[in-house]
């Protein structure tokens, strides 16, 4: 019973990491139609600034808490503005262009990787613990650092879901994402809602970095693995479907923590995918996915 | 346009300056030049192959890196004759790239392409937990054949032009036509009683078996192979000489992969820029270059005639 309350917490933790991030992958798929590959670098961006301001703010005046908030405010602030910025000169003309848009994001990751690594270095960087302490839910054991993050994370997740659910902005996202054209002949304004999708998107994957700063040990290409389980999860949910990056990414996590536990991570990389392409065999568009 | 005699003409010509090129390097650093422009030109056409049906396969990293691990099991370890272990791995990837792409190519788009780059992931994984074929450090001691080491360069480049020549035959003949027609309406090939999947299935497994080859290749030019050779990056550089040299046509990837392995040279002396390098020159490319190389130069061959007819009026 113990085993099954620590898998429980581990999943849960990974999950929450892996939803915000799916989370604004498939949203850009959905309203842009663009696999964005450069979508691990905001999450290694914010990562990297708050490894630079945290150490830099340090002081006993400043209590820990209140320098990580400063610091990861600023750097969801910088980040965003590369969103902007990458949004308007680069994915803007390649909206709706898949293969053209996916190479671009390539170009774009590969690029924007060796600039991390040549201006922060390739040392692995270990912030100091937000809060010290241990905690037992269920049996199992969590740092109380951890748990209290991976509740924030889920609520960031939830509102989200409640954002795109119930509000006009969220309405206008779902209705972009059907049907591009149907949703301006209802006078929705594509372009804004493109870019707000895109900013929403940057947001959620420099709010994972945010949170997941005081627990990761930081290097230039942190995103890259962050990404490629992403992908997995959308693939598997099926590529803009919100419930389905919800659904892969717990999948993704459950499998990671269970098969980490039992056999080695690298087999449950394995695992994950050969049950992306039995899903795909079954489902070609994933499990969520239409048609 | 260029009329098909001269065109035919100066094939010939490059093909015979490139094989003679290769005669005269001797196993300096030139050879290696030589050799890698050859190899990353071969990836490139066979990379391109799969673009025929409109898919990106970054499964290619993976293929290539299975030539590559099966060539070393014959020759290094198993001591077989360096053709059979061309041969060999050449299959190896043929049948991999048959099962593999039988699952996948039902898929299309970006499921695909995130297929791809997750399978050669995997694939590169599998190696590094394997200890007969050295794990994470990988294999050492592939030799080519001893008769060969001296002309090793000449015997890749002149591989390398027929698998071209192949390519180009398959390209231009009707099944290359079908694979066009797929990329542009796999409906209505569908239609006519075409079997599109089987079709796709075929075209991933002959661009496969030249990567193969291409893996084979470069494990006995570089002697050591190990499973970080074979990871996502190969397959993101490959795609950058594409984009540089230009899609429409195969001398695209030919152009795209001499220039970029050649300038890669320069720019690495300066440090470690490799990223950045190969980065900017996608992003450039397709900001500012739609049809890269080949597009300029055809834009080029097009615009003159043109002002020639306005002149005369």
């Amino acid at each position: 019973m113990e085993i099954f309350g620590q898998l429980f917490l581990n999943s849960l933790q990974i999950s929450a990491a892996y939803i915000l991030f799916s989370l604004g992958l498939t949203l850009i798929f959905g309203v842009m139609k663009v696999v964005n590959f450069a979508h691990g670098e905001f999450f290694g961006l914010v990562l990297l600034l708050i490894a630079i301001i945290v150490p830099w703010l340090n002081s006993p005046a400043l209590p820990l808490v209140l320098n990580y908030a400063l610091a990861g405010t600023a750097s969801i602030l910088v980040t965003m503005a590369c969103g902007w910025f990458l949004y308007h000169f680069a994915f803007k003309k390649f909206q709706r262009d898949m293969v053209g848009s996916f190479v671009l994001s390539v170009g774009l990751s590969l690029l924007i990787q060796g600039l991390f690594l040549e201006f922060f270095g390739g040392v692995p960087i270990k912030l100091p613990d937000l809060i010290e302490g241990n905690m037992h839910i269920l049996g199992g054991a969590i740092t109380t650092q951890r748990f209290i993050l991976t509740i924030i994370a889920l609520i960031v997740a939830a509102t989200m879901c409640w954002l795109i659910a119930a509000t006009k902005l969220g309405k206008a996202l779902r209705a972009v994402a059907e049907d591009h054209e149907a949703a301006m002949l209802q006078g929705i304004p594509y372009q804004k809602i493109a870019l707000y999708g895109f900013l929403i998107a940057t947001f959620l994957a420099a709010i994972a970095g945010a949170l997941l700063a005081p627990v990761t040990v930081i290097s230039a290409n942190v995103g890259s693995d962050f990404l490629i389980k992403g992908f997995i999860a959308i693939v598997i949910g099926g590529l803009g479907s919100i419930p389905g990056s919800i659904i892969g990414s717990i999948l993704i996590a459950v499998i990671e923590s269970v098969g980490g536990y039992y056999f080695d991570p690298s087999l449950a990389t394995l695992a994950m995918f050969v049950i992306t392409m039995l899903v795909l065999l079954a489902r070609p568009k994933g499990i969520m996915g239409n048609g | 346009m260029v009329s098909t005699r001269t065109s035919i003409a100066s094939v010939v010509t490059l093909s015979a300056l490139a094989l003679g090129i290769s005669l005269f390097t001797g196993t300096g650093f030139a050879a290696s030049l030589v050799i890698w422009v050859a190899i990353n030109v071969l990836l490139a056409a066979s990379f391109r192959f799969v673009q025929l049906i409109g898919e990106l396969n970054f499964a290619i990293a993976g293929f290539v890196g299975l030539g590559a691990y099966v060539s070393g099991i014959c020759t290094a370890k198993l001591g077989l004759p360096f053709a059979v272990a061309l041969i060999s791995a050449a299959l190896a990837a043929t049948l991999l790239s048959l099962i593999v792409g039988f699952i996948t190519l039902r898929t299309k788009g970006p499921y695909f392409m995130l297929i791809s780059f997750a399978f050669t992931e995997v694939l590169r994984m599998i190696y590094t937990q394997i200890e007969y074929i050295g794990g994470n450090s990988g294999m050492i001691g592939i030799f080519p054949p001893v008769l060969l080491t001296e002309y090793y360069p000449t015997f890749i480049v002149a591989i390398v032009l027929l698998l071209l020549l192949a390519l180009y035959q398959l390209e231009q003949s009707d099944f290359g036509k079908v694979l066009v027609a797929i990329r542009n309406n796999d409906a209505i090939v569908q239609t006519v009683g075409i079997n599109v999947h089987l079709t796709k299935v075929l075209c991933l497994a002959i661009s496969s078996f030249v990567a193969g080859i291409g893996g084979a290749l470069l494990a006995h030019a570089n002697n050591v192979i190990s499973p970080g050779d074979f990871s996502f990056l190969l397959a993101v550089y490959t795609l950058a000489y594409i984009k540089v040299g230009g899609e429409s046509h195969i001398a695209g990837p030919i152009l795209g992969a001499s220039i970029l392995t050649l300038l890669a040279q320069v720019a690495m002396g300066f440090g470690p820029y490799e990223h950045i390098f190969y980065g900017s020159a996608i992003v450039i490319a397709v900001l500012l270059m739609p049809d890269g190389l080949v597009g300029i130069i055809r834009k080029f061959l097009k615009l003159a005639p043109k002002t020639q007819v306005s002149s005369r009026h």
